[in-house]
């Protein structure tokens, strides 16, 4: 077993699985929140334009201070929450060339947005005025606080809107890429691990039942194999999911009713040439029931390969869950991979050139096949020695 | 002549984790076959006498190690490129291999590999082809007709000599024959052997036979070669091997063989 | 050998006339009412109940199916719900686009793949056999549309070198030339793409079964006859290839249905495959209805053809296929 802990891919696995399990804890709130303004870049790229930012006032920080280096923001927003509405505080931003703007009251619910004529109005602004640039009209230290008379308990976020935000930008919707990509993994490895489980268990048990009991039933279920076999698997899915539902257990359950030949064939064969074996000969000679036999020796020696076609089955199950994800055939609320490139599709990132949206859930998909395939392989090689190849040199 | 002087063969395969197996499977032997007469080598499997038939037209696996020479007629073959060793290879030395092997390329009549090698070294065209391929069919002890079908087509006795008419086709003066006789009837044993020693005698051919079998190899050859892990430990006139073996492993054997002559 | 024959046809014809039952069934049990979906809900009831009559639907169930079968057998699938046009005409405007689509992408990648497999099959440890390993992993691991995305971000998003979406361009080109180098401009990429996609697992197919043959007794002896290399690669190995290659090649038809689904949904085309998809999203019985029957004449045709073509090609089996399977 030590040789499993050289594999790249088992490390991979596990960390892939943490970050399942405990990646959201990494962002605050959900992943469908809207963080920033809808197609940012990711914050490492293109450093000449402004990143999201956010300035949090409260009755502990009633002052902040903001160090500006870029043009104005593409958009500019003040949002008041909690506490009792109090008139005569208000939120005051100071810029660099030392103006102050009253930017808002401290009304409870209160909601000022760049755009709002009302705002520009008590900016001093035209109509059809820039509402960031009148607040941003220079490189510097610039100032937002809390002023005016009297107590006040609540909480005032002042948002910038940038062109740049957090690890892998966002999305259509300015969600966080990275929120919505950690998210994702649940998906993946909830269908590729469940279908595939299923799915094995259901060969392992038609496979062992036609090897063992052979005739008819042996018949009548590669019969079943080859049919299944032959007729193209997508669009069968593509039918099922839309007439019963875009569910992930839904899913989970049509894509193993359709993967399980695989297996059953291997055990099949691995059945047939175990049960003419010497010693399960004289097991059935003493007495011993079929049952008997099935559960107590033909499982056990049929196991280790059924972990290793099972481990090599995930990746096509991931797959075929991204391809339905991606014509649209998954639920809308459940975020995956496949999902989220069918939105990138379906919502503008050509357009708007966005291949932030794309890279990561494809990568990730195809990073995941790979893990599996490599734990496969090395499965299968514990298995039978003689796959661990070699050549002449 | 081919002679083959201090052989000595390793075989050399690369682990995935990339250590290197060696097995040295000839070591130091030399030998030689001459024009017109019956070589035998015996052993057992494993001793190492099919890497040596091997070795003469240079088929050992990519990155064997071989030292020490093989003469054809005073030519270095070990020394020689693919090209040069395609000049000799049927023309001068031809291989009769097992009849369990899987010697035929399956989706091509029998008759079709004779006419490619005469087409290929003879430069013989299709129809001339014909006519010899029934007269190397009736050497063989093979009625002509059998060259239209394929190999599956063939008992393992008619594939036999279906293999020894292929290996006639370019008139060789050697024969090296692996264990042509295994997994055939005795009967059919029989007529082979005397199909190969009538070559002998009546066409020159110089003959090396592979064979487990030892009381075969001892009725045959006018020469005999025993192998032991890679080692030649007994070579002579089979009559002068049964009667004093010299090696321990060969007085076992032969002791084992006059046994059974006793019994009958 | 003609029972043999027998039992294939009637096999695969049992095969139809299960798919013929299983696609009354399943667009008859589909969520979503037919006649709501193509229709305002607020028609009034006695026009609905016309639309159900014009479409059959008010029939019993027997009389409904024996219908079906009728007119599916003689290709009359009805007419469309979703764009009111009858389905045979639909799929007449796209089958040409999905067939050039297919065939050309299948045909390269094949052909590129079975070149390249048997380059690396017969250079083991070489830089090109080690690529091809690692690219059949790839292809295997690299969701196809993932990849297609990929070339159409970069092709015609940032490097506007091939077109975003569509058959033709809108308007298209005056001009039989014009319009075909527009066509085939437009179909650069998503041929590209699929026979990109798809010759890495060719080349993997083909190298291993080639190593696999190579490793035979009968090219050792091809090579003790002395013949050239090129005799024993084409002339033995590749002839002993060449029935399971034209076999699996067959028995792949199918399967790129798949791919003309997703590849028509990636770069927008107007073919047969996205025709499917919005069928079956859309619930227009009559036209997922069609392109399932047909899918399964494909399959089936295929597997019978790939059948007759392996007894042809491979001696072995003309005989041994009398009794057996």
């Amino acid at each position: 077993m030590k040789a499993l802990l050289n594999r790249w891919s088992f490390w991979c696995l596990l960390a892939i699985i943490l970050l399942a399990l405990f990646g959201a804890g990494l962002f605050d709130g959900p992943p469908e929140r809207e963080v920033a303004s809808a197609f940012s870049k990711p914050l490492w790229l293109d450093r000449t334009l402004p990143p999201g930012m956010e300035l949090r006032l409260g009755q502990s920080a009633p002052a902040a201070e903001l160090d500006w280096n870029h043009g104005a923001p593409a958009g500019f927003s003040v949002k008041i929450s909690g506490g009792e509405s109090n008139p005569d505080r208000y939120v005051r931003w100071t810029t660099p060339d030392g103006k102050s703007f009253n930017l808002s009251p401290l009304r409870r619910g209160a909601e000022v947005d760049g755009r709002d004529i009302s705002f520009k109005r008590s900016l001093g602004l035209p109509p059809f005025g820039d509402a960031a640039a009148a607040l941003f009209p220079a490189k510097g230290a610039y100032r937002a606080e809390i002023t005016g008379e009297g107590d006040w308990e609540g909480e005032v976020v002042i948002r910038m809107e940038g062109g740049r935000w957090g690890l892998l930008g966002t999305d259509q919707r300015g969600r966080d890429i990275a929120a919505l990509f950690v998210a994702g993994i649940r998906v993946s490895l909830l269908v590729g691990i469940f279908a595939t489980l299923i799915a094995t268990f259901l060969g392992a048990t038609l496979g062992l039942a036609a090897g063992y009991l052979g005739g008819w039933v042996d018949a009548v279920i590669m019969r079943g194999v080859d049919l299944l076999l032959s007729i193209p698997l997508l669009p069968i899915l593509m039918a099922l999911a839309a007439l019963w539902g875009k569910g992930l257990w839904q899913l989970i359950l049509i894509l193993s009713v359709f993967s399980w030949m695989g297996s059953a064939r291997t055990i099949r064969a691995l059945t047939l040439s175990l049960r003419d074996a010497q010693y399960i000969e004289d097991l059935r000679g003493i007495g011993a029931p079929s049952g008997y036999i099935l559960r107590r020796h033909l499982l056990p020696e049929t196991l280790p390969v059924l972990l290793a076609s099972m481990t090599l089955g995930v990746p096509g199950a991931i797959l075929s869950e991204a391809w339905l994800s991606f014509l649209g055939l998954s639920d809308p609320r459940v975020i995956s991979w496949g999902r989220m490139l069918h939105e990138a599709q379906s919502f503008g990132a050509f357009t708007a050139g966005a291949w932030w949206m794309l890279l990561p859930p494809g990568l990730g998909i195809a990073l995941l096949c790979l893990v599996f395939l490599d734990l496969g392989k090395y499965l299968e090689e514990r298995i039978d020695p003689r796959l661990r190849g070699g050549t002449a040199p | 002549m081919i002679e083959i002087k201090n052989l000595s063969v390793t075989y050399r395969r690369m682990t995935s984790d990339g250590r290197e197996l060696r097995a040295e499977a000839v070591k130091n032997v030399s030998l030689s076959v001459e024009k017109g007469r019956f070589y035998a080598l015996a052993g057992e499997s494993g001793s190492g006498k099919t890497t040596v038939l091997m070795a003469i037209p240079g088929l050992l696996p990519r990155g064997t190690e071989a030292e020490g020479r093989i003469l054809l007629e005073g030519a270095d073959l070990l020394s020689m490129k693919e090209e040069e060793l395609n000049k000799i290879r049927w023309r001068r030395a031809a291989l009769v291999p097992q009849g369990a092997m899987n010697s035929f390329t399956p989706v091509l009549t029998v008759g079709r590999h004779v006419e490619e090698v005469l087409s290929v070294h003879l430069g013989l065209p299709k129809k001339e082809a014909e006519g010899r391929i029934a007269s190397l069919f009736s050497m063989a002890g093979l009625e002509g007709e059998l060259a239209r079908r394929y190999p599956h087509e063939l008992s393992g006795g008619q594939k036999q000599r279906a293999a020894i008419a292929l290996a006639l086709a370019c008139d060789p003066d050697y024969l090296l024959c692996d264990e042509p006789t295994t997994a055939l009837d005795v009967i059919t044993q029989q007529g082979i052997i005397n199909t190969l020693k009538k070559l002998v005698d009546e066409k020159g051919l110089g003959l090396l036979l592979i064979s487990h079998d030892l009381p075969l190899a001892a009725s045959v050859a006018s020469r005999l070669y025993i192998m032991k892990d890679g080692r030649l430990v007994e070579e002579g006139p089979p009559r002068e091997i049964v009667a004093s073996p010299q090696n321990p492993h060969t007085k076992a054997l032969v002791g084992a063989l006059l046994d059974l002559e006793e019994d009958s | 050998m003609k029972g043999y024959w027998a039992r294939r046809t009637g096999s695969a014809l049992l095969i139809l006339g299960l798919v013929l039952v299983l696609n009354f069934m399943l667009f008859r049990m589909m969520p979503g009412d037919p006649v709501a979906s193509i229709i305002d809900p607020n028609f009034s009831p006695e026009a609905k109940a016309r639309l159900s009559q014009v479409y059959g639907l008010d029939k019993p169930l027997p009389v409904q199916f024996w219908r079906y079968v009728k007119s599916t057998l003689s290709f009359d699938f009805g007419i469309s719900f979703l764009t009111g046009r009858p389905v045979m005409e639909e799929l007449r405007s796209r089958l040409p686009n999905t067939v050039t689509l297919l065939g050309t992408s299948l045909l390269l990648s094949a052909l590129l793949g079975t070149w390249l497999g048997m380059k690396a099959a017969l250079r083991r440890g070489s830089f090109l056999e080690k690529c091809i390993l690692w690219s059949g992993a790839v292809s295997f691991s690299f969701p196809s549309f993932f990849v297609q995305l990929t070339l159409l971000m970069a092709f015609a998003a940032a490097l506007p070198v091939f077109p975003l979406r569509g058959t033709l361009s809108v308007p298209p080109p005056a001009g039989g030339m014009a319009l075909l180098a527009d066509y085939l401009w437009h179909m650069a990429l998503p041929v590209f793409s699929l026979a990109l996609l798809g010759f890495g697992g060719w080349a993997l197919y083909v190298r291993n079964l080639m190593v696999k043959i190579l490793g035979e007794d009968f090219i050792l002896l091809a090579r003790a006859r002395g013949l050239p290399q090129r005799n024993i690669v084409m002339g033995h190995a590749f002839r002993t290839l060449l029935p399971t290659l034209l076999t699996i090649f067959l028995l792949s038809l199918p399967g790129i249905v798949s791919g003309a689904v997703i590849t028509e949904t990636v770069f927008s085309l107007h073919g047969v495959g996205r025709f499917l998809l919005e069928a079956v999203t859309g619930h227009d019985y009559p036209a997922a209805g069609a392109s399932f029957f047909l899918l399964a004449l494909l399959t089936v045709s295929c597997n019978l053809l790939s059948d007759l073509l392996y007894g042809v090609t491979d001696p072995r089996v003309r005989m041994e296929r009398g009794g057996r399977r």
